[in-house]
């Protein structure tokens, strides 16, 4: 079970219509570095071509650049990041981040660590996983580079991380995943199913790892940028079952969550999860859950 | 800590950093705060700011450390766009493109080099006395913050 014409079909099954799509390159202005204001007249300066993203708050399109826009000085004084659109949402999506204890489960290579930071506006804490310490280099480049000073990086499975004897009020987890055609031009050659359940089973043991460590008030913002249901809703109704965690409403970009998949009914809170079909953005999936009151 | 002081000495400043919240990794120095004092366990990876390593018995500084001193007195020297951009591509520096000099203009010491918003960009070695007439290759360019890329390739 595997090829294009399969994975298709199930989008189709799903509610929509396969088209072949390229994400526009995205950058988002890292406030605690620079005035907002300030970084736009520069782009502007530098004939860099953006637009606003209606959606985000310091998100950019990149229109046109004659140059990489990875290659300024502006980028390499960290002030700003190079984030594709979808992939700035999950950290918004958290109430209240300043002076927090903040875990980031699968950090690397620490886009959104740095974007928690921004956000925190280097207050409170942010302890940083990743399983590879490769990856954890490369955070460590961006952590440098976007001056963030608020970070902890251990070299660590996330499904282990309460060995850390720690408590969070937010988690984030933005989890390993298959990915999505949107941003791999070789995914359908290289995807099968049978990725897509590995990958779901290693989703569950993180979840169920952050449950024990989320504090009664806190928050988990659980993100994919899979488009498969095995990874992203069928997941959630594996949470709701199976750990004292409800899904929560929010504000967010993106289509409401089907809650039948493949002929399958699953809890109705799911709709409040988002999801994001390659177009405007990448694929991607966001949910947001706290502890379920009748738990706690 | 020392090889901390004496490099900032070496660009003509003086810092004093909180010896309590320098806390080592094998060869690299992090500058931590309270919050992650309180938090921080023997093995991590990386924390808080990172000010440098020393390798081979030679201190090699951090962005961000060069980033605190640049906001102390020190030496350094204002380029302009066009020279910040070939400086951050890792090349030397003429004199044509120097905008304003502060501190020490004396062969052989070293520099801090920032750009037309005051942000740091990197530092220098004074290859000959600023004071004088001459003009071509000015500064000898030691690491700029395009090494970001060059850590990537």
């Amino acid at each position: 079970m595997s090829g294009k014409e399969f994975f298709v079909s199930r989008y189709e099954k799903l509610g929509w219509k396969y088209e072949n799509v390229k994400p526009k390159q995205a950058i988002r202005i890292n406030v605690i570095n620079t005035k907002k204001a300030d970084a736009i007249k520069r782009l502007q300066a530098s004939e860099i071509e953006f637009e606003k993203i209606p959606f985000l708050e310091n998100g950019y399109w990149i229109c046109h650049s004659k140059f990489s826009v990875g290659a300024t000085s502006e980028y390499l004084l960290g002030l700003y990041s190079i984030q594709e659109a979808a992939a700035q949402i999950p950290t918004t999506l958290f109430t209240e981040l300043k002076d927090k204890t903040v875990l980031d489960a699968c950090a690397a290579p620490g886009g959104k660590t740095v974007q928690l930071a921004d956000l925190m506006h280097n207050t409170g804490a942010i302890i940083a996983l990743d399983v590879k310490r490769q990856r954890l280099t490369a955070l460590s480049n961006q952590l440098e580079r976007c001056r963030v000073k608020n970070t902890i990086a251990y070299y660590m499975d996330a499904r282990q991380a309460s060995q850390l004897k720690m408590m969070f009020d937010r988690i984030l987890l933005d989890v390993p995943c298959s990915g999505n055609f949107a941003t791999d031009k070789d995914w359908f050659s290289r995807r099968t199913i049978k990725d897509v359940e590995k990958n779901a089973k290693l989703q569950r043991e993180i979840l169920t790892e952050a449950a024990e460590i989320l504090k009664d008030d806190g928050e988990i913002v659980y993100s994919t940028c899979s488009l498969e249901p095995e990874e992203n809703e069928l997941n959630i109704e594996w949470v709701i079952k199976n750990l004292n965690l409800q899904v929560e409403k929010m504000n967010c970009y993106g289509e409401k969550a089907p809650t039948n998949i493949f002929r399958k009914q699953l809890d109705s809170s799911i709709e409040n999860c988002r999801r994001m079909w390659p177009g405007q953005t990448q694929g991607f999936f966001v949910c947001k859950l706290k502890k379920r009151v009748d738990a706690l | 800590m020392k090889p901390i002081k004496d490099f900032a000495r070496q660009l003509g400043a003086s810092i004093s950093l909180d010896e309590s919240l320098i806390v080592r990794k094998e060869n690299r120095y992090f500058l931590i705060n309270e919050s992650l004092k309180k938090l921080i366990k023997k093995d991590f990876f990386y924390v808080g700011t990172y000010l440098g390593k020393i390798k081979n018995d030679k201190f090699f500084p951090s962005f961000s450390l060069l980033e605190m001193i640049a906001e102390r007195k020190a030496n350094k020297i204002i380029v302009d766009k066009k020279t910040e951009w070939l400086f951050i591509c890792g090349r030397d520096i003429f004199k044509q493109g120097i905008i304003k000099v502060m501190g020490s203009k004396r062969k052989g010491d070293y520099t801090l080099i920032l750009n037309q918003h005051n942000e740091c960009l990197g530092f220098s070695k004074i290859m000959h006395n600023l004071n004088g007439e001459k003009s071509g290759l000015a500064v000898k360019n030691i690491s700029d913050i395009g090494d970001f890329l060059r850590r990537e390739a």
